[in-house]
């Protein structure tokens, strides 16, 4: 009977060290996505370190793209998994709008008050902070294609043929560029049958059709590929790679991808949460993130030297004059140019 | 405890399992799919019947599977029917062989496939040295590419099915047929295939229900330009997030899949007892 009763003791004495430990480690441990490759690594060292170093907490990280994670996101509305989720494409909007996401307390968000205007315009409702924007313009193979682009509709010229990359619109990167040739091509938001025609002609000719950021870089690498829309941030990922791209912006405009930090709804820890979208949008981070990957600052503090400030849009003034497309036409009408992309390019 | 209750109790972590991971998930699309915005409805399903562009997608996995599994069928017989027929050592080697595939990722093998097939790739290089392709010539992104890297995931499946009848197959069975005259393919065709039938749909159902829900190999071989079922499903969900037509969709192939399954094992099954 004393034995039953000393295991009882020590059994209940475990299940509380059980709950009390799981309780603690729930406290200090936040759960975020990224963009996976390069990406996490450079997020890893200009926020995630530094942020686990300074609280104590730990960051599990789960690698998914902004399509990917909004979808789990809306998946796990009543039991939700992130703290602080990441996006590239404009899915905060409808997030916020759904309620899956919290606005920032400013007070808890200091740095919130260094942001350039655009940045931070919808914090309110909901839409996390721009912390870092990509500016898509051409890509293109200097020592291969035989003329360097100059303009979108450099795209459709025939000297390119069939080395041309297009990139799916299910990627946000790609989704801007095809807006961007579609309004070269006299498109506009309220018609991109112009866009589908000139994708259309280009596949005509051979263009490869792709839907990765690294599928891009195996086309320059290995199979030849001489120009591509894309953003400014990979072309500068294929430089380190050895592989002779260059950047330009076309002289239609440069079309941008604002990537944002935002808040979960309906998560225990959101204090920390927000910890961590302030170290985000810091000025250290983001001059890092600018060092590692060449994304345009939004945080006007933020001073780069000459040589990393070249290879980018810098500047409230030269950022402020990027075309962004109106995110909310974009996420209205996704499913149908969507459906219609497909069927374009559908063999 | 009786044999019956011991039985439940033996099968009963099967079954909770098979309902909480299989029955609920299955459950659940099978409702979204005719959720509509005012209750009930089958738009989801008319929509997708309707549209030639889906019917298409349809088409092209029934298609593909029907081929890849013809393909198993066409090298895992033979392969099977050797392994079947020499000794111990060599059938152990040869069983590595083919399992061999499965011991890789299917993303690390898929990105091999990409990188053999790719326009600067060894096979199209090949090809274009022997003068049988043009100058932008590419495996990537086509159906074949598809087929080539389907089979051979799915090829174990074909073999080892069939293996399993061929190995408890009554060597004298052949012998006898040979003295009585058989040449050796008539002996294949009249005395071994047909015994040997229950082994081949076995790998058949495996090989094509496997392949027309497979994701990853379809979605990376074929890119964004071929679309088979899952993939459609895949970007409706990630893309659109139009979740009740993915939902309609995925339930399109589950039934398509049982309707094709349950007369083709009927069938087989009767007569095979």
């Amino acid at each position: 009977m004393k034995l039953l009763a000393t295991l009882t003791a020590s059994l209940t004495a475990t299940a509380a060290c059980a709950l009390v430990s799981t309780t603690v480690l729930a406290a200090e441990t936040i759960t975020i996505n990224s963009f996976g490759g390069a990406y996490e690594t450079a997020h890893r060292k200009c926020v995630i370190d530094p942020f686990e170093k300074e609280t104590g907490a730990s960051v599990q990280i789960v690698t998914a793209y902004s399509a990917d994670a909004f979808a789990q996101l809306r998946a796990q509305k009543d039991a939700p998994q992130f703290d602080v989720i990441h996006f590239s494409g404009g899915q905060e909007i409808v997030g916020a709008k759904e309620g899956l996401l919290s606005p920032l307390d400013p007070a808890k968000v200091p740095n919130l008050a260094d942001l350039y205007d655009f940045a931070k315009k919808n914090v309110a409702e909901g839409e996390g902070p721009a912390y870092s924007i990509a500016a898509i313009g051409l890509l293109y193979n200097s020592e291969k294609a035989p003329k360097a682009p100059t303009s979108w509709k450099d795209l459709m010229d025939e000297a390119y043929a069939d080395h041309i990359v297009l990139t799916d619109i299910s990627n946000g990167y790609g989704m801007l560029g095809f807006l961007m040739l579609n309004q070269a091509e006299g498109g506009s938001l309220e018609d991109i049958e112009p866009g589908l025609e000139a994708v259309k002609t280009l596949l005509g000719r051979g263009a490869v059709v792709v839907s990765t950021s690294p599928e891009i870089q195996q086309e320059f690498a290995q199979n030849d590929a001489w120009i591509a829309a894309y953003a400014s941030d990979y072309a500068y990922t294929l430089e380190k790679a050895g592989l002779p791209a260059k950047f330009v912006q076309g002289e239609e405009g440069t079309p941008a991808s604002f990537i944002t930090a935002n808040l979960v709804a309906g998560r225990p820890n959101q204090d920390l949460a927000m910890k961590f979208i302030d170290m985000t949008i810091s000025k250290e981070a983001e001059a890092c993130f600018a060092n590692e990957l060449r994304y345009s600052p939004t945080n006007s503090k933020v001073e780069l030297s000459d040589e990393v400030a070249a290879n980018m849009v810098y500047g409230e003034d030269a950022v402020k004059g990027l075309i962004r497309f109106d995110p909310q036409v974009i996420e209205a009408n996704r499913s149908d140019w969507v459906d219609q992309w497909n069927r374009a390019i559908a063999r | 405890m009786s044999d019956r209750t011991e039985n439940l109790v033996l099968v009963l972590p099967g079954l909770l399992l098979l309902a909480l991971a299989f029955l609920v998930p299955i459950g659940q699309m099978l409702v979204l799919s005719v959720e509509g915005e005012n209750g009930f409805t089958l738009a989801h399903f008319s929509r997708f019947l309707t549209d030639s562009y889906y019917l298409g997608v349809l088409w092209r996995t029934i298609r593909l599977s029907i081929v890849i599994t013809a393909i198993c069928a066409a090298i895992g017989f033979p392969f099977a029917y050797i392994m079947a027929h020499v000794g111990p050592r060599i059938r152990l080697w040869l069983v590595l062989l083919v399992i061999l595939p499965l011991m890789t990722s299917v993303v690390v093998r898929t990105f091999g496939w990409m990188v053999l097939l790719g326009r600067s790739g060894l096979v199209p290089d090949i090809l274009r040295d022997l003068g049988l392709a043009g100058r932008n010539f590419s495996l990537m992104h086509t159906e074949a590419a598809i087929v080539i890297g389907m089979v051979q995931v799915l090829l174990p499946f074909m073999t080892l099915s069939i293996l399993g009848i061929l190995t408890r197959l009554d060597p004298r069975l052949e012998e006898a047929a040979r003295t009585m005259g058989c040449s050796f393919l008539k002996t294949i065709r009249t005395v071994v295939l047909p015994l040997a039938l229950p082994g081949i749909v076995a790998g058949s159902l495996l090989v094509f229900t496997l392949s027309a829900s497979s994701f990853v190999t379809p979605n990376l071989l074929g890119g964004s330009r071929i679309q088979m079922l899952a993939t459609s499903i895949y970007r409706q969900v990630t893309q659109t997030l139009d979740w009740p037509f993915a939902a309609a969709q995925a339930t399109i192939l589950f039934v398509g899949v049982l309707l094709i399954l349950i007369p083709y094992a009927r069938l087989t099954g009767a007569r095979n007892g």
